[in-house]
């Protein structure tokens, strides 16, 4: 069973804790691609990729958010999430490594239970941003 | 460039059926290891009623398997060669399981033109509510699509 976070003794401006994910592959990538049915090349063709300019095939946006999503229903119950956004900063490419990071932007006790905004974002080994966005919980008292 | 005179149009609704091996595939590709998503006993052990959706599943719904983001490109005359996605937005209404049968609306809600350094560009919005089969409101999602010029 997993270990969630009792936000009950965190306040705003606290972390939770991160998680890293092993290395991109381009293995993952192709798994991906025919688990989520985005079968774009650009994703699992390097040849294709190289005609639009780049070097390598490049990761989903939408598999760095499920690597953020992959964070967040360790953090709470996946029922308690309520929303969750993202907004796609930077391209990711094979050998990256992810981490997941949030913060508690807001916290509200209320008749419905506890609220908690957090932001959050996905990061590389070098600390630059590829995914940035919000997600909001509701959690029964 | 993006159709303007789409804006507030849509697509016929169509349906999406969540498939329960297609959950564990779509965990294990991206490497997560929650049990509530791999298994049944997982999921009950957590007390759901069976496997949930992981939260960005319900990218899915847009893809190969049902063609929506292709129809909607093809009727806003968006050239696929031109597109990213910009912003992706879930709000989650109720819960969605294994074996559910979602019917997806998907709406043209707006498309804006603005210029940047790199030239014009258009911003798409699509929205779209998604029903189970007894009719509850399980989720919304809004797509920001950026159409290079």
């Amino acid at each position: 069973m997993p270990h969630y976070v009792d936000f009950n003794g965190l306040q705003v401006g606290d972390s939770l804790p991160s998680l890293t994910k092993d290395p991109i592959t381009k293995v993952q990538l192709v798994r991906y691609a025919g688990a989520s049915g985005d079968f774009n090349p650009l994703h699992t063709d390097d040849s294709v990729a190289q005609k639009s300019g780049l070097k390598v095939v490049i990761a989903q946006g939408i598999l760095i958010m499920g690597f953020m999503a992959q964070a967040i229903s360790g953090w709470v119950k996946k029922s308690d999430l309520k929303r969750f956004k993202v907004r796609f900063m930077g391209m990711t490419y094979p050998g990256d490594v992810i981490t997941v990071k949030a913060v508690i932007k807001e916290k509200q006790e209320g008749e419905k239970g506890l609220f908690v905004l957090c932001d959050t974002l996905a990061e590389d080994q070098n600390g630059e941003t590829k995914v940035s966005g919000q997600f909001e919980i509701m959690q029964p008292i | 460039m993006a159709d303007v005179s789409k804006v507030g149009l849509g697509l016929p609704p169509y349906v999406f059926v969540v498939e329960r091996v297609k959950i564990r595939e779509f965990a294990e590709a991206i490497g997560d290891k929650n049990p509530v998503f791999l298994s049944k006993e997982g999921a009950l052990a957590e007390g759901y009623l069976d496997i949930p959706c992981p939260p960005t599943f319900i990218t899915l719904a847009f893809q190969e398997f049902t063609g929506a983001y292709l129809k909607a490109f093809e009727a806003l005359g968006v050239s696929l060669t031109n597109v990213l996605h910009g912003e992706e937005e879930y709000e989650y209404l109720g819960e969605i399981h294994a074996g559910d049968q979602l019917t997806c609306h998907l709406n043209f809600e707006s498309i804006v033109e603005k210029k940047t350094k790199t030239g014009p560009m258009d911003l798409i919005t699509l929205r779209t509510l998604f029903t189970n089969q007894e009719g509850k409101e399980v989720l919304r999602s809004r797509s920001l699509i950026i159409e290079r010029k």
